[in-house]
């Protein structure tokens, strides 16, 4: 397992390098102009400023100067600096990314929470009116975009009825774990598409397992079907969902952007729209950086995760 | 874990489908009948100020930033990178004053009440300016020499890191800067100047700096009196502005001399500032705080605004905020504000001063150029630049055309009579398109062709088609209406233009800019980003930025010795009819295509927030006019 471990870690950061090479060739590839972006249209009326911007920030090197300088500063913990927010890069993730792991995490959990069960139930009672109803359900929710769910619930559960606010918590970290009224709707909105996907294969996966031999054996040796379904069925049946798990860890680190900007809270997927809209590549890179660690990661904890699940399953 | 029998299973499927689809109704009802532009959910806003109530002291004001932008940069000298309205308008004025301001009302002229000094006098070349004698918040005076701190580091480092920098402007156009005495500074300029244009475009540029700030990380500098030491002093400031966590308790930024103070700042954009007692202008803040807050998007800001339309007064959490064009009733033509769905609200345009237009590239190495050089083919095309339908349309109503190079909103006296009548060009295509058939064009297949080389203008060619590239910024729901709707009108006479739609940086870095002078290709015909420019800080429209031969921001290379002889006139002589002359003149000889200038904000104030309105062209703020009042 340890040299299972030392290979795969080896590997991240063989990918981890080869994600930055093909974005820095990507992001340099991008037809504009990144000083005039920067600087704005009316920086024209002085033009010695592009030229400024360009020679500070070697456009006028080649991309791969560009980039062993970019990586030199990178091996040194300097993720560089914001050109349009002011600020570090590094900063700027630290801050953007309590929040996103506060919103997007919260949302996983209550939508494992909810879409297991749900989906066991659905197994158990397959064909039946329930089944249909969250079928329904989950296909509605799984095909509505984000934006009109965010917008809706929004329109309903805030404006109207008051129930909830209309946007996410405003503030630091405390306030963002703490203000459960402005934490609520965009909570549910993303919990709400997951719920959907994950019961979905919770209910195939049990549906498969339900029908294996064991199960059979374990009824015919005289084991209740609570007892078959929950300590039999249950843990094979969630192999899929932890791979869906590991998988997603890169989608809690890269934000929802569509409910971010609904719900006007600026996490980690806002800020690389942001930083994508003004061509700030420091930015971009930084948070490709993370996504790009948090895949490999997330890659390796689904595999664990399926080991641990499954005892047949053994690394070397 | 049995099944239905068959029959039970066919009915409670039907039974299923018709919840789902009862369901899916349901909450598409919700949706759109709760909606601004289908209905409104509540009696809707008032479209008129509201008047009369008890005014009161205190109270918090929150004012709804524009969406994706936040302050990011404090210190009063930005560099092009940190240049924009919400860092300048609506962060740092609120702290350090210019010297000059801007802004009567709506109209973007010299407000000597609010500037921190008299109106300049100007006798041949020499200008005095005399300090009125207002205080910092540290207890010092604001004197010349803060002036004189703010012009030498100008004089350092602005090439490089002053945004509104023009080469050969302020201040290389003076000389001969001295502070007199402690409240009086004089200067040389070059030339005998307009007073007005010098004052609106030269000296507007200036925001005094306290004696404080005259330092670097080791210790107090000396920038006030020797220009060499101001780069060092320069970049020790911009690297403590660039320390957003250390704004609100920093020594330096703690000293202002406008009517606020920061007292609390998040790097996401939530600002709350608190009346600065010093404050030596009038009126004194009445507001208890004045907090500014960020949206992601216009839907965002939207929805609390909705919810705090519905909460009531008590539990609002917006007091001034914007209405998304989209969601905005049209307005009636003869009227000055439409309908308005926010309850609890009441309705302001906000107009920004300043001109919009689309560059046509006179340099373009495509084989257009010569085309494009054509007055009677800009006017063709101006012909079908129907702004009076896109303003009805796209904008529904919030708009006002460009007739020229002056702004036509607000009505200033910078505008000439002939442009207070209107667009110069309405639409008319049987007259476009007979302006190009009477210059040798034929139209066949939907193309206009040149027949008679002599008769379309030098460098055209036989056969040559009016079919040109216009890449477009996308993002703008009107502007993406008004191109199609450009395309579809000019085919009729057989211009083709064949429409591109692109990210805005892209079509400013394409187009923005005078391709010969900034070195960049010139393989391009049009290029519309949708904002053409905004007066600020030159307040004077005088063109020598936009229209003058071989400068960098006369984005289409646009050169007419008549029009440039017209620019000079307008920099030199005190009477507004050389500014009328030169309008006039270059409104018809369309060096760009005029299109409407759309409304920069439909601002929702709150129904008990008074001193909003009227508010300023210039884009400036000025919380300490507004006061609640009980209703």
């Amino acid at each position: 397992m340890i040299g299972f471990l030392i290979r795969r870690i080896l590997q991240a950061a063989v990918v981890v390098l080869i994600v930055t090479v093909i974005v820095f060739i990507l992001l340099r590839s991008i037809p504009g102009n990144v000083a005039v972006a920067i600087l704005g249209p009316s920086s024209y009326r002085n033009p010695a400023t592009l030229a400024q911007f360009n020679a500070q920030y070697g456009f006028d090197k080649p991309w791969y100067s560009q980039y062993l300088l970019w990586l030199g500063h990178l091996l040194q913990g300097n993720l560089g600096f914001s050109w349009t927010l002011d600020q570090s890069v590094a900063s700027l993730l630290g801050q953007r990314l309590p929040k996103t792991i506060i919103l997007v995490g919260f949302s996983t959990i209550i939508a494992l929470i909810v879409a297991v069960p749900i989906g066991v139930w659905q197994a158990v009672r397959r064909n039946k009116p329930v089944d249909y109803t969250f079928t329904g359900l989950s296909f509605l929710f799984y095909a509505a975009p984000t934006f009109f769910v965010g917008t809706v619930l929004i329109l309903v559960f805030s404006v109207h009825l008051g129930w909830f606010g209309p946007e996410a918590p405003q503030g630091g970290v405390v306030n963002d774990l703490t203000d459960w009224r402005d934490l609520t709707l965009p909570v549910i909105t993303l919990a709400l598409v997951t719920i959907a996907l994950f019961s979905r294969y919770m209910r195939s996966s049990v549906l498969d397992n339900i029908t294996e031999d064991y199960v059979r054996t374990a009824r015919a040796k005289g084991a209740s079907r609570r007892r078959v379904l929950w300590r039999h069925v249950m843990r094979n049946s969630l192999i899929p969902i932890a791979t869906l798990l590991g998988l997603s860890i890169p989608g809690i680190l890269s934000g929802a952007l569509i409910t971010e900007s609904v719900f006007n809270y600026p996490g980690m997927g806002y800020l690389f729209y942001q930083s994508a809209q003004k061509q700030d590549y420091p930015t971009m890179l930084g948070f490709i950086i993370v996504v790009a660690i948090a895949t490999v990661v997330g890659s390796l904890v689904a595999d664990i995760l399926y080991a641990v699940l499954d005892p047949r399953v053994r690394y070397t | 874990m049995g099944a239905f029998p068959s029959t039970r299973r066919r009915r409670a499927r039907r039974l299923f489908a018709a919840v789902c689809g009862a369901a899916a109704i349901a909450i598409t009802a919700a949706a759109c009948g709760s909606s601004g532009t289908t209905g409104t959910s509540g009696n809707g806003g008032a479209a008129s100020t509201p008047t009369g109530g008890t005014p009161i002291n205190g109270g918090t004001a929150t004012y709804a930033l524009p969406p994706s932008t936040v302050p990011n940069y404090i210190f009063p000298f930005t560099a092009s990178s940190d240049f924009s309205v919400s860092n300048s308008q609506y962060f740092q004025y609120l702290m350090y004053r210019p010297l000059y301001w801007f802004g009567n009302g709506a109209s973007p002229t010299l407000n000597s009440n609010l500037s921190l000094a008299h109106p300049p006098v100007y006798n041949g070349n020499n200008v005095t300016i005399n300090l009125k004698g207002w205080k910092w918040s540290n207890g010092q005076t604001i004197t010349a020499d803060n002036v004189l701190f703010w012009i030498h580091m100008l004089q350092a480092v602005g090439a490089a890191d002053w945004g509104a920098y023009v080469p050969g402007g302020f201040p290389t156009n003076v000389s001969n800067v001295k502070a007199t005495n402690a409240t009086t500074l004089t200067m040389t300029m070059d030339k005998a100047y307009n007073p007005t244009w010098f004052t609106s475009n030269e000296l507007s540029q200036i925001t005094p700096m306290p004696e404080a700030w005259d330092r670097t990380a080791s210790g107090p500098s000396h920038c006030t009196t020797t220009v060499s030491d101001c780069a060092a002093v320069y970049s020790y400031l911009d690297s403590q502005s660039k320390d957003l966590s250390g704004w609100v308790s920093s020594p330096l930024w703690s000293i202002v001399d406008g009517p606020w103070r920061l007292t609390a700042f998040n790097s996401d954009g939530n600002s709350t500032f608190v009346p600065n007692s010093s404050y030596g202008g009038s009126p004194k803040p009445r507001l208890a705080e004045f907090q500014e807050v960020p949206f992601t998007t216009e839907s965002a800001e939207y929805n609390v605004l909705q919810a705090s339309s519905h909460e009531g007064n008590s539990n609002r959490t917006i007091d001034v905020g914007y209405l998304p064009t989209t969601d905005a009733p049209t307005k009636p033509a003869n009227a000055t504000i439409g309908s308005n769905p926010v309850s609890n609200f009441y309705l302001d345009p906000l107009y920004s001063w300043g001109i919009n237009y689309f560059p046509l590239n006179y340099q373009s190495t495509t084989g257009n150029g010569p085309v494009l050089k054509q007055l009677y083919f800009r006017e063709a095309l101006q012909y079908v630049m129907n702004q009076a339908a896109v303003i009805a349309g796209p904008l529904h109503g919030y708009g006002v055309p460009t007739v020229g190079p002056v702004g036509s909103y607000p009505v200033t006296p910078f505008l000439s009579a002939t442009g207070a009548k209107g667009d110069p060009f309405p639409y008319n295509p049987s007259k476009a398109k007979s302006l190009l058939t009477s210059h040798g064009w034929t139209i066949s297949g939907g193309v206009a062709s040149c027949s008679n080389p002599t008769a379309c203008g030098p460098g055209i060619k036989q056969g040559q088609q009016l079919s040109f590239t216009l890449p477009y910024a996308t993002g703008t729901t009107w502007i993406e209406q008004e191109m199609t709707q450009l395309q579809s009108n000019a085919s009729q006479i057989g211009i083709k233009l064949n429409l591109e739609p692109k990210p805005f940086d892209q079509v400013t870095a394409i187009a923005a800019g005078n391709c010969v002078v900034a070195k960049i290709s010139c393989d391009w015909d049009m290029g519309n980003w949708g904002g053409g420019w905004t007066f600020s800080p030159d307040y004077y429209p005088s063109g020598e930025t936009l229209f003058m031969s071989g400068s960098g921001a006369n984005s289409g290379g646009y050169t007419n010795a008549n029009n440039d002889s017209m620019i000079n006139s307008t920099l030199t002589s005190s009477s507004l009819t050389a500014l009328h002359n030169w309008q006039d003149y270059l409104s018809t000889q369309i060096p760009v295509v005029w299109q409407p200038n759309g409304v920069y904000e439909l601002t929702e104030i709150a129904d008990n927030l008074r001193g909003v309105v009227p508010q300023s062209s210039t884009l400036a703020i000025n919380p300490e006019n507004w006061f609640f009042v009980n209703t």
